[in-house]
Formats: structure tokens, C-alpha cells, sequence
């Protein structure tokens, strides 16, 4: 098969979607560490078997993560269970760069309290760069169910940095 | 029609998240390019085969010498990328004064390329700093 990318550098290309790449990954697993080896396992399962194929990559990529992701957590689960409550105290890394704006910070820390299925939703739209069509393949929903959590994501957002602001 | 969800989607798209570490960046470095002692069992492989087809063939061409294999790689592009830089939130010092930290962060690339085989070898260094501007209080 020709490969469709053969022009392209891959290092290049992970410098400048690494960031928003293990985000999608930090949502769908436990730790920073977690999250960190599914991008990488995840990454180089791709550039291995797929980065021949024609089409945008990207979508590519975040499909591979989920599912380097759900082998993790499965693999990890009986021990998953086990850290889980201490992992959540102790874990104290933001998702996120500082801020200096107030406002993008009360963002970045609303962000991770969303409920997990509108969660998922928002950082696949906004950095994922997925349509809903193509959300909805990834999460097995319909278009406009990943729609639907993506306005009530929105609403919870806003209440969120609202109630922020009145602290 | 005004999506009204249009401000805070540009806003989210604003934040930055944290980049992967550095050890994953070492090491997809390392998956990405083929390691040295595979190519080496190749290019030994490739030499066996070479020498007996020359001695088959008696081709000068197949008898290529070894050293032809080695990577030349040239100096193609160094770069550095715009600086960028974050203003955060005012601290205050052990000596009751205020400073506001500036973090600045740029990139240094340069990339070498064996124009034989097109082979690139890029070496990628992120930079930061970090500095306190006094405040002066009134």
C-alpha cells in the first residue's frame, strides 16, 4: 500500500499535537503517568500499523488512544480500585498551563469536575477537533447524543465558573 | 443564528494544556527512528548477499564497500520559534514586596539529512525561563 503521508515528519507532528493529545488521554485515565504512557503507547501503535492510511490522521490518533487507554485501565483495574482513592487526593497536577486571565482559570478547573460523559464530549469537540458524527463513532453514541451532552456541558460549564466567580 | 455557546468554545480552546513529558518524548525518538543495531544486522545481512552475488556475478557495483552505507547526514534547518511568553499572578517576596512571575518558553530545532537515503535526524529542545518583575505598591 502507498504510504499517503510519506512526506510527512511524525516528530515534527507530535511536538505540536502532543499537548492537546495527552489531555484526551488525562481524561480517560487515572494519573498523569497514565496518561503520559497511553499518548506514547498509543501514539507509536499508530505511526507503527496506521500512519500509512489516507485521511487526516487525527482522528486516527484519538481512536487509538481510547483504546490504549481502555486496555490500561483494564489491565489496571484490581490495583486501579485499590489506588483510586488515594490517587484522587494526592493528584494534584492541573490539566492545564497557569493562567493569568481569571476567567480562563476558573475554566481550566471546571473543566475536570463535568461529569465524565459531557466531559469526554467537550475535549474531543474542542481539542480533539472532532465533528459529533465522528464523537459519536468513538464513544458508540448517536450525533445527536454527543450534541445533546455537549449543551448540557456548556450549562454546567457556566454554572460552574459562575459559582467560582461569587467565591 | 448566534450560537450562543460559541464564546465559551473559543474560551476552552484557549486554554493550553500540559504537554506530554519529556520521557515521552524520548522516547517515541526512540521508536521513530529505526535503532542502530537493527540497521547493523541489515547492512551485515545485505553484505553477505552483496558478496557472494559479486562473486557470482563478478559486478563491481554489487561489491559496493561498506563505508558507502554509512549515513552522511547534512545540516538542512535550524530554527527557533517565537517566544512565548505568560504573565501570572503577583507573589509576594520573603521581604513583604510584590514581583509578578514571566514565564517565556521558545523552541530550538535543527534537523540534519543523509540526502542519499532522505533520512532526517531533528534534534528538539524546548527552553524555559522563568523571572520576577518587582511591583512596585502604592
Amino acid at each position: 500500500m502507498p504510504d499517503a503521508h510519506a512526506d510527512q515528519d511524525w516528530r515534527a507532528w507530535f511536538a505540536e499535537h502532543g499537548a492537546r493529545l495527552r489531555l484526551i488521554a488525562r481524561q480517560w485515565t487515572r494519573s498523569e503517568a497514565d496518561a503520559d504512557d497511553v499518548v506514547q503507547e498509543a501514539f507509536v501503535r499508530f505511526w507503527k500499523h496506521q500512519r500509512h492510511l489516507p485521511g487526516d490522521p487525527n482522528a486516527l490518533v484519538v481512536t487509538s488512544i481510547r483504546r490504549a487507554a481502555l486496555d490500561l485501565l483494564r489491565r489496571t483495574d484490581r490495583r486501579g480500585v485499590r489506588e483510586k482513592a488515594v490517587a484522587a487526593e494526592t493528584e494534584t497536577v492541573a490539566w492545564f498551563e497557569p493562567e493569568a486571565d481569571p476567567r480562563l482559570q476558573a475554566l481550566a478547573q471546571s473543566l475536570p469536575l463535568l461529569p465524565a460523559e459531557q466531559r469526554e464530549v467537550v475535549i474531543l469537540k474542542v481539542w480533539g477537533a472532532l465533528t459529533f458524527e465522528q464523537i459519536g463513532e468513538q464513544l458508540q453514541l448517536s450525533p445527536n447524543t454527543a450534541a445533546s451532552r455537549w449543551r448540557y456541558a456548556m450549562e454546567a460549564l457556566r454554572k460552574l465558573i459562575t459559582a467560582r466567580a461569587h467565591d | 443564528m448566534i450560537d450562543p455557546d460559541h464564546d465559551l468554545e473559543s474560551a476552552l480552546a484557549g486554554l493550553r494544556p500540559r504537554p506530554p513529558g519529556p520521557a515521552v518524548t524520548a522516547a517515541l525518538a526512540r521508536e521513530l527512528d529505526p535503532p542502530v543495531s537493527r540497521r547493523g544486522v541489515i547492512l551485515a545481512w545485505t553484505a553477505g548477499v552483496t558478496s557472494v552475488a559479486a562473486a557470482l556475478a563478478a559486478g563491481l557495483f554489487l561489491a559496493r564497500p561498506a563505508a558507502d552505507e554509512a549515513p552522511a547526514y547534512q545540516l538542512v534547518r535550524a530554527e527557533q520559534s517565537p517566544a512565548r511568553i505568560e504573565v501570572l499572578r503577583p507573589v509576594r517576596l520573603e521581604d513583604g514586596s510584590f514581583a509578578r512571575p514571566v514565564r517565556v518558553r521558545w523552541d530550538n530545532t535543527t534537523q540534519w539529512e543523509d540526502p542519499r537515503t532522505r533520512t532526517r535526524f531533528i534534534n528538539y529542545r524546548p527552553n524555559e525561563q522563568t523571572t520576577l518583575l518587582p511591583l512596585e505598591t502604592y
